[in-house]
């Protein structure tokens, strides 16, 4: 975006060029007054708190229904992280969202724009990372990274600075200037990320974004989405890998066979599928007196998994901290020797596989 | 503004693709070839590079253009292209335009080298060699545009590479050549204008039909 400024010196009409929320220097080219300039967000920007709405959406492939109904929104600086078996209905969201695909019914807005009709007002605040991502061959991946950064209106002045951050950030600096067909999957898959990301835009949609890398470009994409997740960015992610969207989500949908199976935060989701609290004990020696932990108040019921471990089912409404006290001072005057004692809490893998079985039943 | 930058883009890429190199180079030392290898034909080298140029020009470009089309398309090369404010014509009228250049210019170069060979070895004069070849050159460039539309169109409806390429082989070829029957069919004065006529339509009415059926395509 263009914006002209007054010279607080001299009164000279500057035009300055960035993208909302970025901070530039400016110089007057009258008096060399130094100065800082910030570009707002516009009202548009400000209002939508929900970035994205999505409202009994439908999508009919001939006779398969692949999506039924399908409703939520996503707040401005959240990580959406949208999860379900193969064929739940994710992909074609997620074309729904960026205007690949058009909805058979139903309402998509995004930053206030409809879905598919105004797509191209809403195309200037998305990035997206295709599931099967793939470049022109023959350009080079500074070429491919320019082409798209000028599509998507960045300023000219700042296009090669911000590859060449993002190249460095990626590690991907030494194949600046290598053909996209010489590239690794490994590599194609993170110049994908590098141009959703490239224009800093307001919404990201990444599908499957940790497909296809090693553990360590996964834990830089999942360091990336955190960061700019703080700056307000708000992402929308789909994986399979349960162990990522919980380490980075922020708020986690399940879908399964074109329906919303239970969305919310992961506490949200695992407080419906806990029942009961419960403690892991591992001893390093064990006296038979260590059953006296069942007469602790809140405590309900002891489970032996192997001898030198128990686990302890305890009253949901109980607090782990006085329990836990509780429990030490028990064991320690009964003899007993403890190796560890963990609040244990379900993984979002054990969450999922309930709500899916949940779902299973209802259908 | 996004329009420029496509077709500046899609021109470097066909400009120096493989198929190109051949036009660039292959073609004028093909017709070298067969020119030297037939003396006894006595057919001038500017005639015969226009031969070749407007049956291996049109059909080349009609290939590349299919198979280009379809594999962005099979590979989802477009994902990243259509989320951006870019509207998909752009894509297709940058490609048509890119490869028709590129197709012609090579033409235009073959059939340069041509005249200038015939002219070393002749010493006909300059005028008299480009008037027999002014107007078979004017069918190439009709020929080309069709054929490079006829590209267009089956690359955005063909659902495979082979089914593209053999449409394009076997149908592409009778469409493209309508304007080289014209001057045997009409008996007029001058029929070359009605070719270029011909050849304009005809590429605007396939063009239309691709734009058509790309904006309706779901990705």
């Amino acid at each position: 975006m263009e914006k002209k400024i007054k010279c607080t010196k001299c009164g000279k009409i500057i035009t300055v060029t960035g993208i909302p929320s970025e901070t530039v220097k400016v110089t007057c080219p009258e008096c060399s007054t130094v100065g800082k300039f910030t570009f707002e967000e516009t009202e548009r920007d400000v209002l939508a708190e929900k970035l994205v709405q999505i409202k009994n959406i439908s999508k009919k492939y001939k006779d398969i229904l692949a999506l039924n109904n399908v409703s939520f929104d996503i707040n401005k600086g959240e990580i959406f992280g949208y999860i379900g078996p193969n064929g739940a209905g994710k992909t074609t969201t997620i074309k729904i969202l960026v205007g690949l695909l058009n909805k058979t019914s139903g309402r998509v807005t995004v930053k206030g724009y409809e879905m598919p009709e105004q797509k191209s007002e809403a195309h200037k605040f998305i990035g997206y990372l295709p599931q099967q991502v793939a470049f022109q061959q023959w350009r080079t991946l500074n070429h491919t990274l320019t082409t798209f950064a000028k599509l998507s209106g960045m300023p000219k002045n700042i296009i090669q600075t911000r590859i060449d951050e993002l190249l460095k950030t990626m590690g991907l600096s030494q194949f600046k200037n290598k053909k996209i067909n010489k590239l690794s999957g490994g590599t194609i898959q993170k110049v994908g990320i590098i141009q959703a990301v490239l224009h800093n835009p307001s919404l990201l949609i990444l599908d499957e974004p940790l497909n296809g890398l090693d553990p360590e470009s996964r834990y830089q994409v999942k360091q990336i989405l955190r960061d700019l997740s703080k700056k307000g960015t708000t992402v929308f992610f789909s994986s399979h890998i349960l162990g990522d969207v919980q380490d980075v989500a922020t708020k986690i949908c399940i879908l399964d066979w074109g329906k919303v199976i239970k969305i919310g935060t992961l506490d949200e989701l695992k407080s419906e599928f806990v029942k009961e609290k419960q403690i892991e004990i591992v001893f390093s020696k064990k006296s038979d007196k260590f059953k006296e932990i069942k007469n602790i108040d809140g405590v309900k019921n002891i489970l032996e998994k192997t001898p030198e471990k128990v686990l302890v089912n305890i009253e949901k409404t109980a607090s782990y901290d006085k329990i836990i006290h509780n429990i030490i001072q028990t064991l320690l005057k009964n003899n007993c020797r403890i190796r560890s004692i963990t609040p244990t809490s379900p993984t979002l893998d054990e969450v999922y596989q309930y709500y899916l079985r949940q779902g299973g039943k209802k259908q | 503004m996004s329009f420029a930058l496509i077709f500046k883009d899609e021109l470097r890429g066909f400009y120096k693709s493989k198929a190109m190199i051949f036009l660039w180079i292959g073609l004028p030392l093909l017709a070298l070839l067969i020119h030297i290898s037939s003396q006894e034909a006595d057919m001038s080298l500017s005639i015969l590079v226009s031969l070749l140029v407007s049956s291996i020009g049109g059909l080349l470009a009609s290939v590349m253009l299919t198979v280009n089309i379809i594999n962005e398309k099979d590979t989802r090369v477009y994902d990243l292209f259509l989320i951006r404010p870019l509207k998909r014509w752009h894509i297709l009228i940058s490609k048509f335009l890119a490869v028709y250049i590129c197709v012609s210019l090579a033409c235009i170069l073959a059939i340069i080298l041509g005249l200038m060979f015939d002219f070393y070895e002749s010493q006909i004069a300059f005028e008299i060699i480009l008037e027999n070849i002014l107007e078979p050159f004017i069918m190439s460039l009709s020929i080309i545009a069709i054929s490079s539309a006829v590209g267009v169109l089956i690359g955005v409806i063909s659902p495979s590479i082979v089914v593209g390429v053999l449409i394009v082989i076997f149908g592409g070829n009778y469409v493209s050549s309508i304007p080289s029957i014209i001057p045997f069919v009409l008996d007029i004065e001058n029929p070359f204008t009605i070719v270029i006529l011909l050849g304009v339509i005809i590429t605007a009415v396939l063009m239309a039909l691709s734009i058509v059926l790309f904006n309706k395509k779901e990705f």
